[in-house]
């Protein structure tokens, strides 16, 4: 195993880990398009999830526009905004922009889908109960259906998270930095070690991200309800 | 520079509509068969596991953790040994499909309530029986959304293929050559057919679920179950 | 129904034996015992109720006649032949199976769930058409509507009709059905009660019939078991008699304190030895007409309702053929406590 050899020997040396290319560097510019577009994602998939899994209402217009979405790859997201934001910034156009838009565009269907499909599953019955109770609607929402909801919506803003951090490698294709910047570089130049070492670098960060949200999700979980299994996680 | 060509040459596009067909056609084969060998392993694996939890679990939980590698990663990781042959295109192609088709099918096997399979037995169906005539047709509709599913997100993630070399063809090809001349022209050209190649075998494969389950409820409703157990599921950089 | 005849039966129905039945789960002293010794008769052409609380093993025992469960021990006997020695694929296409949440096949119309035993027996597809139609007439849905339906857009009542079709097409023997009134509401309960008394009255089954309801039990029995929890037996007899004598503070207090007023309303006015219409001349004028055929329990709620001792009962032409009053029901609910039962 040559090429894996070689692997550890390009991600040990020192020299890799200082610098503008170096690892601390590209893992922060990873972070910096990773935690912002999904952050912005919630900002709009949170209320309209909760909104259409209370209501029940353009449930199936919402689901079906965020299921259109997936059909639109993140790579096709680049590629059809860069030349426009191109002519409104010629700076931040060709990298930060086309990057951002494509991974806020791919972490709303996961958001969305985990928010409507977690407050659908709440049981009916116990919203009709916190009705006849005199709950209000905003109160139904937040004190009965958001903390029964909570472990499936925190189960799609982790494929989310897991999504944007393992596709922000395409933001290298556009000039953006990150850990893409090693694999593309390493293609570029014929660089196997450098290839995989970008290949195990992002692949470690998303499987680190996918388990700190199991942990999160976990601890999510109405006390009441801990002992009985949760099914309903949709990754 | 890419700002300042204008956004679509319709010259050029008609200029080369073989082309364009040719590249189309490349990325539906691509496409067309992982879904093909991928759907054959994922049947035979959820069949393994139909009944045994012990076994799905890992099953998925593999198939999870593939989903957690960047498509442009695991492809480039296959560079070194497969080289740019078909197989480091066909083989992440595969594996990605493997998530949402196994959980597909296996939900769909379990689909149907045990009254219904108790009331198969009281009738005298043999095993074989009712799986065959009562088990996969109820089947059906959840194997068909996951199919769908597994075909929107195969078609993009052709397009990263091209990322890797350019002896596979397909649309993707456009957009890399789009970038790398400032043409946006290739760029759109080769996005919104991708699109549209995807959203037509979302349609054709709703067509045909229901041609094969009539009988299904839920063609126009929203399932919240179904889409919760489906949902998010789109590979990793597509 | 006029239909019923068309049901006719065309194989005699069969005798079902139970000898020592015991299903026990689990083995040594942490397992549970659901049926426990349990030994019954039951005659061809009857309906026997197997009824008590849950967890009294009376699902279990039904499973065991069609083998979806395993005795532990004992044999069930099917006119007189092992069910044990049979082929189990056989053994099931020769018993018709309702249970409570029916089962009906989602992916089939109604016409192909009714013709799953005689297509799985492999009849021409005209022969199958042909029985499909003729039970659906029988069990009240019209084929022409029906026939092509898928089961989700079914009422609760006619699912259960469905149902109740699919386990008579390949006419058998036996009938096997699990709380099959179960899961609809109290009207509808009643009236596919009636209409099951109204079938079985052409088709002379044998029924083996599960329920959790006492009224259900007496309404549509013609011998009841009743099952105390662990799968004992606790009593075997008519309704009459089960009402008449409790074998057990338990059975007792299962057909509850009402089993007086129960037991009136298996007896019919014309069943009284009524007294001479010449004697009733004139009727009281408030006194309420009744048929023959009304129960005694509605002919005493009819004098109480109408404060009066006594009313007339009529033919079918209208004409006073004989006087009833409380003092005669109340006679005749105390000379069938004293044991000579009432029915039978």
């Amino acid at each position: 195993m040559e090429i894996l050899t070689a692997t550890i020997a390009w991600l040990t040396t020192a020299a890799r880990w200082q610098g503008p290319d170096g690892i601390p560097t590209r893992m922060l510019e990873h972070l910096e398009i990773a935690i912002p577009s999904v952050l912005a994602a919630a900002l709009v998939a949170l209320p309209v999830g909760a909104w259409i899994g209370h209501t029940g209402r353009y449930a199936a217009v919402a689901i079906n526009v965020a299921n259109l979405g997936r059909a639109i790859p993140s790579y096709a997201v680049l590629a059809i905004i860069l030349p426009i934001s191109l002519r409104f910034s010629p700076d931040l156009g060709l990298s930060v922009i086309p990057t951002f838009t494509a991974m806020w565009l791919l972490a709303i269907p996961p958001i969305l889908i985990g928010t409507f499909a977690g407050i659908r599953a709440v049981d009916r019955d116990l919203v009709e109960a916190a009705r006849g109770l005199g709950l209000t609607e905003v109160q139904i929402l937040s004190e009965v259906e958001l903390p029964l909801a909570l472990p499936v919506v925190a189960g799609g803003l982790r494929t989310a998270a897991v999504q944007v951090i393992a596709t922000a490698t395409l933001g290298a294709v556009v000039a953006y930095g990150g850990l893409g910047r090693y694999i593309i570089d390493g293609i570029a130049r014929n660089e196997d070690d450098r290839l995989m070492a970008g290949v195990v670098l992002v692949a470690g960060m998303a499987i680190t991200a996918e388990l700190a949200f199991a942990l999160l999700q976990r601890a999510l979980v109405p006390r009441g309800l801990r002992r009985v299994a949760v099914h309903a996680e949709p990754t | 520079m890419l700002a300042d060509q204008p956004l679509l040459d319709l010259g050029w596009i008609g200029a080369h509509a073989g082309d364009i067909a040719l590249r189309t056609l490349q990325h539906l084969g691509l496409g067309a068969m992982a879904l093909a060998v991928g759907f054959a392993v994922a049947f035979a694996l959820a069949m393994m596991a139909a009944g045994r939890p012990r076994l799905l679990a890992p099953l998925i939980t593999g198939a999870g953790v593939v989903y957690t590698i960047p498509s442009l990663a695991l492809f480039a990781a296959l560079v070194p040994f497969t080289g740019l042959s078909l197989l480091t295109a066909e083989i992440p192609l595969v594996l990605y499909t493997q998530l949402v088709l196994i959980r597909g099918i296996s939900a769909g096997f379990a689909a149907a309530p045990p009254e219904v399979l108790e009331a198969a037995d009281g009738l005298g169906y043999t095993r074989r029986q009712r799986f065959l005539a009562v088990e996969l047709p109820i089947a059906i509709p959840l194997i068909v959304a996951a199919v769908r599913l597994a075909s929107v997100s195969t078609i993009g993630l052709v397009m990263v293929v091209t990322l890797i070399g350019n002896n596979f063809g397909g649309l993707g090809l456009y957009i890399k050559e789009g970038i790398a001349s400032f043409f946006p022209t290739k760029v759109y050209v080769g996005a919104a057919l991708s699109v549209s190649l995807a959203l037509a075998s979302d349609f054709a494969l709703a067509r045909l679920e229901r041609r094969l389950a009539p009988w299904a409820e839920s063609h126009r409703d929203v399932q919240p179950g179904a889409s919760a157990a489906l949902a998010g599921l789109d590979p990793i950089g597509a | 129904m006029s239909a019923v005849a068309t049901g006719t039966p065309t194989r005699a129905a069969a005798g079902i034996t139970l000898e020592h039945v015991t299903r026990r789960y689990g083995a040594g002293p942490g397992g549970r015992i659901a049926v426990d010794d349990l030994s019954l008769e039951i005659p061809a052409g009857q309906v026997c109720v197997l009824v008590g609380p849950s967890g009294c093993g009376k699902t279990t025992t039904l499973k065991m006649i069609n083998r979806l469960i395993a005795p532990t021990s004992g044999r069930v006997l099917i006119d007189g032949v092992d069910a044990a020695s049979r082929h189990l694929v056989d053994l099931r296409r020769s018993i018709g199976y309702v249970i409570q949440h029916v089962g009906l096949f989602p992916h089939l119309t109604v016409a192909e769930n009714v013709a799953t035993v005689p297509r799985l027996l492999g009849w021409s597809p005209a022969r199958q058409r042909e029985r499909t139609d003729e039970l659906l007439a029988l069990v009240g849905l019209d084929p022409a509507v029906d026939r092509d339906r898928y089961p989700a857009r079914l009422s609760g009542g006619e699912r259960q009709r469905v149902g109740v079709a699919r386990a008579l097409a390949a006419d058998p023997p036996v009938l096997l059905m699990d709380e099959p009134f179960g899961a609809v509401d109290p009207i509808v309960r009643a009236r596919l009660q009636d209409e099951f008394l109204r079938l079985q009255e052409g088709l002379a089954r044998t029924i083996v019939f599960v329920t959790h309801d006492i009224d259900e039990a007496i309404k549509v029995g013609d011998c009841i078991a009743v099952l105390g929890v662990g799968g004992r037996l606790a009593q075997f007899g008519s309704p009459a008699e089960i009402l008449a004598a409790p074998a057990s503070d338990f059975v007792a207090r299962f057909v509850g304190a009402d089993r007086g007023l129960k037991r009136l309303s298996l007896r019919l006015v014309g069943d009284l030895d009524l007294r001479a219409a010449s004697e009733v001349r004139p009727l009281p004028p408030m006194a309420p007409m009744l048929d023959r055929s009304t129960s005694l329990k509605d002919a005493l709620s009819m004098l109480l309702d109408a404060g009066v001792q006594a009313g007339a009962v009529v033919d079918d032409a209208g004409a006073v053929t004989g006087l009833v009053t409380i003092d005669m029901i109340a006679a005749s609910l105390r000379r069938s406590a004293e044991g000579a039962p009432d029915a039978g």
